[in-house]
């Protein structure tokens, strides 16, 4: 049945509506970013801008400045530590743990599982003051370890779900055979499994690094020094109108979305797939 | 979570017939897998978790820690009392309404329309969930920055679309602000839905289609009779998450305006929050655990979904 020239067109207009949904304003802020500040240089440092749709002279100072009259380097540099420590944390723990109620039957696992299960549903508002004042006791404040732990709260029953998922569906046999050819049931788990597993553990770890990279609650509540701050921290900064300059605010929040972005485009067909068995956490 | 050892000092007489049992030794390589995840856990969920109703029931503030002191139900009381917290109630219920039917709304055509089989449904599949991908933080300044009452692209728009003659502060109005808030939340949060409604539509056998269409069903009757039913499922699992979530979010609120203008968007959660950075953290915890028991029904559906799920 060929699509008539109606239906091809109420496809297009279809996409058309869903594409500027979505994405004019990230475009708008792009834009905003290569547009020159009018009193860039009078001392101010503080906007001047109109409203131009097409910038008459783009310029890519918004991105020099935020780079040189602001510590962004170091922020961008908090959030990859962060992000990709939160992703090691959560894969190493949660596969392992997966791999244990997948391929084992043992006293206490309905009742353990379900504990995790109810550790991931506790919301992190009722976290925040306890570990606040966790935090603070242990000297935890201010550090990468202790940003790290707070994001596994999520992150790690998460990636563990996801790895109970994915175990489920590799065959039995294969790690049988290995166990009858003499490999301990460590090694069935490491040459055996995780190298099956690889499409796993790349969702399980872009997911971890993706919302630890985007969160704002823990980063916020749990950094005061600038040595420590993370982008989203910043991001907050900015929506405050501080600096008042619109377009190295929106240069920072180009920068600070690319990543993921990036790392979003490249494995979004295993991105969505995750998104779809629907346990993610927001 | 561990494993228990021996009692130590057995009478002979009684060690001897219990031996035999025991000699098929407990397998414990599970719990040591387990171990990791299950302490970590515990350290930083489940006993803060318990602790949060311990602190709610002392006058704990961060500017004195170590002197505070138990107050029992104190906090608790003084919430029945209390006209931020009974108006957050209300608050809170708005903003969840507001957000998931909203997100819904949105959520359902995109899904229905991605469901079709078109030529480049990947790149418009791919852009619908960009929103989601996107820092939080970096939404509320975008939606921020679209809505600035001077140099806000929206009020350009609406100008020249004639539909306000001159430029609003949008945010600093309880109305507006909680409309532009509901806003960059829902444009955020659409994709997720959307992709597990396009999941749960995809689940539907085709064939039911077809056989309706022989049978002279339109498409509309095809919508009402097969699509909804059999998405319905999918559409309550997702509101019921969508609405715990959306409880105890702060993020969006709180970086968009602080919860005003006012306490005109002071959800419980964001209650909460701004009550630790007043550093007011014992009534903080209060509201936290109140809210907590609130949605815990909710939760506890939830998880027994996933258990299900998981342990089949």
């Amino acid at each position: 049945m060929r699509a008539t020239r109606l239906q091809r067109a109420a496809v297009l207009a279809g996409s058309v509506a869903i594409l500027a949904y979505t994405l004019a304003p990230f475009l708008w802020m792009a834009i905003a970013s290569i547009t020159p500040e009018a009193r860039h240089d009078a001392g101010t440092w503080q906007s001047g801008r109109g409203i131009e749709y097409l910038p008459a002279a783009p310029t890519l100072q918004n991105y020099v400045s935020l780079f040189t009259n602001l510590p962004f380097a170091i922020y961008f540099r908090n959030s990859t530590i962060v992000a990709t420590g939160t992703m090691i944390l959560a894969l190493v723990v949660g596969s392992l743990g997966a791999y244990g109620f997948v391929r084992f039957r043992f006293k206490g696992r309905g009742p353990l599982l379900v504990a995790i299960l109810m550790a991931y549903m506790i919301p992190s508002v009722v976290l925040l003051v306890p570990l606040l004042v966790i935090f603070r006791t242990y000297g935890l404040i201010n550090t990468y370890p202790g940003l790290i732990l707070a994001e596994a709260t999520n992150t790690a029953p998460f990636v563990l779900l996801l790895m109970i998922n994915y175990f489920s569906t590799l065959p039995r046999e294969l790690e049988d055979a290995a166990l009858v050819d003499g490999c301990s049931r460590l090694q069935v788990l490491v040459k055996i499994v995780l190298p099956l597993s690889v499409p796993g553990l790349v969702a399980g770890g872009l997911f971890a690094f993706i919302a630890t990279w985007n969160n704002f609650l823990f980063a916020f509540l749990f950094t005061t020094s600038e040595a420590t701050k993370t982008l989203p921290v910043i991001m907050r900064l900015f929506a405050l109108g501080e600096p008042a300059v619109w377009g190295v605010s929106a240069a920072g929040a180009v920068i600070t979305t690319i990543p993921v972005a990036l790392l979003f485009l490249l494995f979004q067909r295993m991105l969505i797939s995750g998104l779809a068995a629907g346990a993610v956490k927001a | 979570m561990t494993i228990r050892s021996p009692p130590v000092a057995l009478p002979a007489s009684e060690a001897t017939p219990r031996a035999a049992p025991r000699r098929r030794r407990v397998d414990l390589l599970p719990y040591a897998l387990i171990a990791p995840i299950g302490l970590l856990l515990l350290a930083i969920s489940l006993y803060p978790a318990l602790d949060a109703i311990w602190l709610a029931m002392t006058d704990a503030s961060l500017l004195r820690l170590a002197r505070k002191q138990f107050v029992g139900l104190q906090n608790f009381v003084r919430l029945g009392g209390d006209p931020i917290f009974l108006a957050g109630l209300w608050r809170t219920l708005r903003w969840d309404v507001a957000v998931v039917a909203l997100e819904l709304a949105v959520a359902l055509p995109i899904a229905l329309f991605l469901n079709l089989r078109f030529r480049g449904r990947g790149i418009v599949r791919a852009a619908v969930v960009i929103p989601y991908i996107v820092p939080p933080a970096v939404v509320a300044l975008m939606w921020v920055y679209m809505f600035d009452g001077t140099f806000g692209v929206a009020n350009d728009i609406l100008v020249r679309l004639g539909v306000i003659d001159r430029y609003v502060s949008w945010l600093s109005d309880p109305n507006g602000s909680f409309a532009i808030i509901v806003a960059a939340m829902v444009w955020a949060g659409q994709p997720l839905m959307a992709i597990i409604l396009l999941a749960g539509l995809q689940a539907i056998p085709g064939e039911l289609y077809e056989a309706a269409v022989i049978d002279g069903a339109g498409a509309w009757q095809r919508f009402v009779y097969i699509t909804l039913p059999l998405l319905l499922p999918t559409i309550l699992f997702i509101v019921l998450l969508r609405t715990i979530w959306m409880s105890n979010h702060i993020d969006m609120i709180f970086i968009m305006t602080r919860g005003g203008p006012g306490f005109a968007n002071y959800t419980e959660a964001v209650y909460s929050f701004m009550l630790t950075q007043q550093f007011n953290i014992g009534y903080s915890a209060a509201v936290a655990v109140v809210l907590a028991i609130i949605l815990m029904v909710a939760s506890a559906f939830y998880v027994r979904h996933l258990a299900r799920k998981v342990l089949a």
